[in-house]
């Protein structure tokens, strides 16, 4: 379980939430704090006071994952090869290891192709698939993603869903602003301004938001 | 008033990766949506259209139109005030109406670049949108806004009655109501045609619509309200 307690940092004030193994969805107005919980959760932001536990470690001694809402700001190198190749050298994993662990991540999320481009040029959907893969090959227990579906088309949404499934990730925490793609979760999280107003499952918390434009349309479609 | 486009081929690179689109047609007065998957070359095609690139081959004529509008996939990339006040009076428009209009108020002295990447994409589009255009070119415009925005901004777009403007998304579940339907399918841009004929042919059509279509409940147009009233008809 991740458990978040008496969390302060900035505008967002959670006094308890329990992430449990699985895929949250974590969604709410722009500026409702999304992007804040979730760098809190990944050690980026320290809280002012509080704490978050991944069991019982802290986010900086976890295996952690994390997609950066801005597709740019994920990239340290000119290729896609090193781009995903770096999180295990910097961890000096064996260069064979590292090539054939950079190859399956490669073909597990359909970017083989682009491996020897710079991403530089890349298209910004591209962009994320990248840092996807570079933020999985590591194999981390949590995998954080920042609202990147907003850069995927259909296809793509749901080949990164299923390639998420198949990572076998213990808790995936990610912000959305598909409903759709939230309803498919296991979790949803309702933040605004700044505090958890909703949490459970996506039935229990979509009941609540019902006539608001968060519900999702294709629930709206069959009521 | 058109934008007419002549053998127009918008290309990068050639190797793996790479891709290539070709582009006939005219764009008239309307709402048009280009759909297409990730790396076809929306983005590129976008800045064509709008003139900011040069096509590899081929010609994009204006005919009647004077003005000239691109929205970026990033609005960063678009940021020349140091505040969001300067932001606002960058674009000639007053600040404090825009800023109450996208519940922005009281963050005037704030950096743009510190606004949240959704804040930063409504301020960007009520700044441009407060203006008229000939031709408005929107690359993604919904991408990072929440569902209220989303449904605002089409609303918005909706009500636009003149010039042509032509949006450039892979969106599939919040969209104004438009009048053509385009899509790239293998590196060729190809018209669908009016909604809502072009909807049966629409082979990116969201699985909403493409549901309703198989049970026999065809649309009139694509907005939340056309969706839900289809799926109400008995």
């Amino acid at each position: 379980m991740i458990a978040l307690r008496s969390l302060r940092y900035r505008h967002l004030a959670i006094d308890a939430l329990d992430i449990p193994p699985g895929l949250t969805s974590v969604i709410g107005p722009n500026g409702s704090g999304k992007t804040t919980l979730l760098r809190l959760c990944t050690g980026i932001d320290l809280p002012e006071s509080g704490s978050v536990l991944i069991g019982d470690r802290s986010p900086r001694d976890a295996e952690i994952g994390w997609v950066n809402e801005f597709p740019d700001r994920n990239i340290l190198f000119e290729t896609v090869m090193d781009e995903v190749a770096s999180p295990l050298r910097f961890r000096s994993v064996s260069c064979t290891e590292t090539g054939d662990r950079v190859e399956r991540c490669l073909e597990l999320c359909g970017i083989r192709h682009l491996q020897d481009r710079s991403i530089r040029e890349l298209s910004g959907g591209e962009k994320i698939l990248v840092a996807v893969a570079a933020a999985l090959v590591h194999t981390p227990s949590v995998l954080i993603l920042d609202e990147c579906d907003s850069h995927l088309d259909a296809a793509r949404t749901a080949a990164l869903g299923q390639l998420i499934k198949r990572s076998g990730t213990e808790y995936v925490i990610q912000c959305t602003q598909q409903m759709e793609v939230a309803a498919q979760s296991d979790q949803v999280v309702y933040l605004d301004e700044g505090t958890v107003r909703l949490s459970g499952s996506p039935r229990e918390v979509f009941s609540r938001l019902s006539g608001t434009p968060f519900y999702p349309l294709s629930w709206r479609c069959r009521a | 008033m058109n934008l007419i486009l002549n053998g127009v081929v918008a290309n990068r690179g050639e190797g793996p990766g790479d891709w290539s689109v070709l582009a006939d047609g005219i764009f008239s007065e309307g709402i048009h949506l280009v759909s297409g998957d990730v790396g076809s070359g929306k983005t590129t095609l976008a800045q064509v259209l709008a003139g900011l690139l040069v096509p590899a081959s081929g010609t994009v004529a204006r005919d009647g139109i004077m003005s000239v509008m691109l929205s970026f996939q990033f609005p960063e990339y678009q940021v020349t005030g140091l505040t969001v006040r300067e932001e606002c009076e960058s674009w000639g428009v007053d600040p404090g109406d825009v800023l109450a209009a996208i519940r922005l108020s009281g963050r005037d002295a704030h950096s743009p670049l510190k606004l949240s990447r959704g804040e930063l994409k409504r301020l960007h589009l009520a700044c441009l949108l407060s203006h008229t255009y000939d031709l408005l070119i929107l690359d993604e415009p919904f991408s990072s806004l929440d569902c209220s925005e989303k449904e605002r901004v089409c609303q918005q777009l909706s009500e636009r009655t003149t010039g042509i403007t032509i949006l450039f998304t892979h969106e599939q579940q919040t969209f104004p109501r438009v009048d053509y339907i385009w899509e790239i399918v293998n590196g060729q841009l190809v018209c669908r045609g009016r909604v809502p004929d072009a909807l049966l042919s629409w082979q990116h059509a969201p699985e909403l619509v493409r549901n309703l279509l198989a049970a026999g409940k065809c649309p009139e147009n694509i907005a939340p309200g056309d969706l839900v009233g289809a799926a109400c008809r008995t």
